[in-house]
């Protein structure tokens, strides 16, 4: 698997795949950041090393980093919302989701 | 690497440390152990909770913890405190079985807390002495296993340190050396990347088998794994999901073969890199990477996990740069500057290694001058 690079920025987007990247300080709400030529307002605060989606996600869709799925979305999220337990469902040791879980394994 | 120095030992290990340890054997030989290391300077005591009926994992966890300390080539001498001599005795022959080493004992029964320590603190006098007077001579890196862990991970170690510390582990692996990376937990969701790695077929279906009884475990606990791994110290550092854990935890591996999964605290046949198969908590992870003959853990972490080990030094590696000033005394490597500058991951592994080289040779790490001695012969989790 490729490792992530160093990137000097305010943010971390480690694959074009990724559909979220990874904050490296603390945003406020409001605050604008550039992800592959798109300008992406942040519609929440995101705290240093929280996520936040470069791109819309619909409800059940994968979340990826690392260019692998981190789990799915528990319900619709816009460009720029903060992605994390209260929006992002793991899909192991879930009873219940063992079905969805992805065949790529 | 650079010219290692350690203590080449009676079994032809090599030890980068020469602890005298005096080894309660259960919980009632605790306070006889307590007594004896007050009374000769040098000693280290070890202590817990158990050693009686215990059965089935649970026992065989125990044993090999207690023989993971008697065998650790970071021990040079070994007092066994024991409560009767039928356990004492199976223990000890048991050991002497394997190493050559000093092994000496006293029971707690035969004439009372204070017999037992007032003997004991006689032979492990005698001990002392001996390994005062141990040299460092050259050591080789092919004799050495390193432990590797991370632990109190935030979003930084799954982008920054667990990577820096792969790039260590792949050129330790490269010249001959042995790595154990553990958790079976925390490779939950990212199994079918290491199973690529692993040397053949059969080592692939231990990795998915070791995941899956794993993930089953937590089912039948009709548990929801998020809140107890992640953990919430994990959460609030901003990971989301097991998932997103392990992706990140893998990194810490680097990218060597695979050639094997251990049980907890099993000892590795020959060199190279393998994964044992453990829950997760870190006291307990250390306790079983020392007692599979680890001679030094190299531990990445975000928000500052201060764990450490009784025997085997505990090197802490951070890149998050608020976590190294916030809790300085717990970390030994700032590799922050692969985030706010420009260091690159190699060139973190680079910095590891360089501290990997001190600590060998001597340099005392922050656990172990802080005091973090953690010890615990059952894990019981996740």
């Amino acid at each position: 698997m490729n490792t992530p690079s160093p990137v000097l920025k305010k943010w971390l987007w480690l694959h074009t795949q990724d559909n979220v990247a990874m904050a490296l300080c603390d945003f406020s709400k409001g605050d604008s950041v550039e992800i592959d030529s798109h300008e992406i307002v942040l519609k929440d605060p995101i705290e240093y090393g929280h996520k936040f989606a470069v791109k819309d996600i619909h409800e059940g869709e994968p979340i990826i980093k690392y260019s692998e799925t981190i789990g799915i979305a528990g319900k619709e999220i816009q460009a720029g919302e903060h992605v994390h337990v209260h929006n992002v469902q793991s899909l192991r040791a879930r009873r219940t989701l063992t079905d969805a879980r992805t065949q790529g394994v | 690497m650079l010219e290692l120095k350690g203590y080449r030992g009676a079994d032809k290990t090599s030890g980068i440390r020469k602890h005298v340890v005096v080894l309660s054997l259960n919980s009632f030989c605790n306070t006889a152990t307590e007594l004896i290391s007050q009374m000769v300077r040098g000693t280290l005591p070890l202590v817990h909770p158990h050693g009686r009926n215990e059965v089935g994992i649970y026992r065989e966890r125990l044993e090999r913890s207690l023989e993971g300390v008697v065998l650790n080539p970071n021990v040079c001498a070994v007092l066994v405190v024991g409560y009767e001599p039928k356990t004492t005795m199976d223990f000890v022959q048991a050991v002497k079985k394997v190493t050559k080493k000093p092994v000496e004992s006293v029971l707690v029964l035969e004439g009372g807390t204070w017999n037992a320590a007032r003997i004991g603190a006689d032979k492990a006098l005698e001990m002392v002495i001996t390994a005062s007077e141990l040299c460092r001579g050259p050591i080789e890196l092919k004799d050495l296993i390193f432990g590797v862990k991370c632990g109190g991970s935030d979003a930084t170690s799954g982008v920054a340190s667990n990577g820096a510390v792969g790039e260590a582990v792949d050129r330790i692996i490269e010249a001959g050396g042995t790595a154990i990376f553990s958790e079976t937990t925390e490779i939950l969701g990212a199994e079918h990347i290491l199973a690529r790695r692993a040397v053949n077929e059969e080592v692939a279906k231990k990795i998915y088998k070791a995941v899956q009884d794993n993930e089953k475990m937590a089912m039948d606990a009709g548990i929801d794994l998020l809140g107890v791994n992640p953990v919430p110290d994990n959460i609030r550092g901003g990971i989301s999901t097991i998932e997103e854990k392990s992706l990140g935890a893998i990194l810490k591996a680097g990218s060597s073969r695979i050639e094997g999964v251990l049980s907890y605290g099993e000892r590795p046949p020959h060199p190279g890199l393998y994964f044992m198969d453990s829950p997760s908590a870190a006291t307990e992870v250390l306790t079983g990477l020392s007692a599979a003959g680890a001679q030094i853990i190299l531990f990445s972490t975000g928000t500052g996990n201060p764990v450490g080990n009784p025997i085997t030094p505990v090197l802490k590696i951070t890149s998050n740069p608020r976590t190294v000033a916030r809790v300085k005394e717990h970390i030994d490597v700032d590799v922050s500057e692969i985030l706010t500058a420009s260091m690159s991951l190699r060139d973190g592994g680079d910095l590891i290694l360089q501290s990997i080289i001190s600590v060998i040779n001597g340099r005392l790490t922050k656990a172990e001058i802080v005091g973090h001695m953690e010890f615990a012969p059952i894990p019981v989790g996740l």
